[in-house]
């Protein structure tokens, strides 16, 4: 599958989330192995390397400031900032796929429908 | 956080009492795509891309025919879960290298409100724990059925 800039970007949060709560899923009595984290790191490297400098430059820039720098767009507001949407937005054709962020917060959404 | 609070995240059309699948990745794909008929996804690939990359830290098979694989993910609109089973078992490199034959699929938003999605898992954890439990699970017929033994 050809993958569009979004949707690496949305894995490579995955991640991020994940490492965040590996401790946690262990805790419950889930396997990680120890190098489990090292593996994700490894992932996360490769993924890298398929986001354009600029894009990922502005992820880490947002996450920094905000933790997450991806956020789902529910009905026509920003899960970030609860801001709504214009419509313009909204109805924007390539959604799916372009890297839209909110004027409210700046951060980079991912519409859920 | 209550074990009968699970029945706030499944419903009956997350519900296979038995898989088609016969291997790991096709009960995941089965169980995702339960989500995505249901409208609550719209982009399963993410989803399924964050469930394998999740097994490949460790397996999610717990030990005694149960599987509970699981996680965040930035397309996930809330939390949600669906149960599977399977009476052939499915090979899951379970931490006790058996077979699995039930499977709760639980998956996360990056952020709750509320804050459900860990003590969740190990609500269930917990009573998947209880060996009563995990037999009746293989027994049951209905979602009925189902709903009676999480609310007991
Ligand atoms: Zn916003």
């Amino acid at each position: 599958m050809n993958k569009n800039q979004l949707d690496l970007l949305v894995a490579l949060q995955d991640i991020d989330l994940m490492l965040k709560e590996l401790d946690d899923v262990k805790q419950l009595g889930f396997e990680v192995r120890n190098e489990g984290a090292e593996a994700l790191e490894k992932a996360r490297e490769e993924l890298t390397q398929k986001i354009g400098k600029p894009l990922l430059g502005k992820y880490e820039r947002l996450r920094a400031r905000y933790k997450r720098a991806i956020v789902p767009v529910k009905g026509d507001t920003c899960l970030g900032c609860f801001m709504r949407l214009p419509t313009y937005l909204i109805t924007h054709k390539d959604k799916h796929n372009q890297i839209i962020t909110c004027e409210g917060c700046g951060r980079i959404l991912y519409w859920l429908e | 956080m209550n074990i009968a609070d699970l029945l706030g995240f499944l419903s009956e059309e997350r519900f296979i009492p038995e898989l088609k699948a016969k291997t790991k990745d096709e009960a995941l794909e089965e169980l995702t795509d339960l989500l995505v008929e249901a409208n609550l996804i719209r982009n399963k690939h993410l989803i399924l891309e964050m469930l394998h990359r999740r097994e490949s830290v460790g397996s999610t098979g717990i030990g005694h025919g149960i599987a509970i694989p699981h996680g965040r993910t930035t397309a996930a609109p809330e939390l949600i879960i669906a149960f599977g089973r399977s009476s052939n078992g499915i090979a899951w490199e379970a931490i006790d290298g058996k077979p699995v034959h039930l499977i709760f699929l639980v998956i996360a938003p990056p952020h709750e409100e509320d804050n459900q999605y860990l003590p969740m898992l190990g609500k269930l954890v917990e009573f998947l724990h209880d060996e009563n439990n995990r037999k009746k699970l293989l027994e049951i017929k209905t979602y009925q059925e189902f709903e009676e033994l999480i609310k007991a």
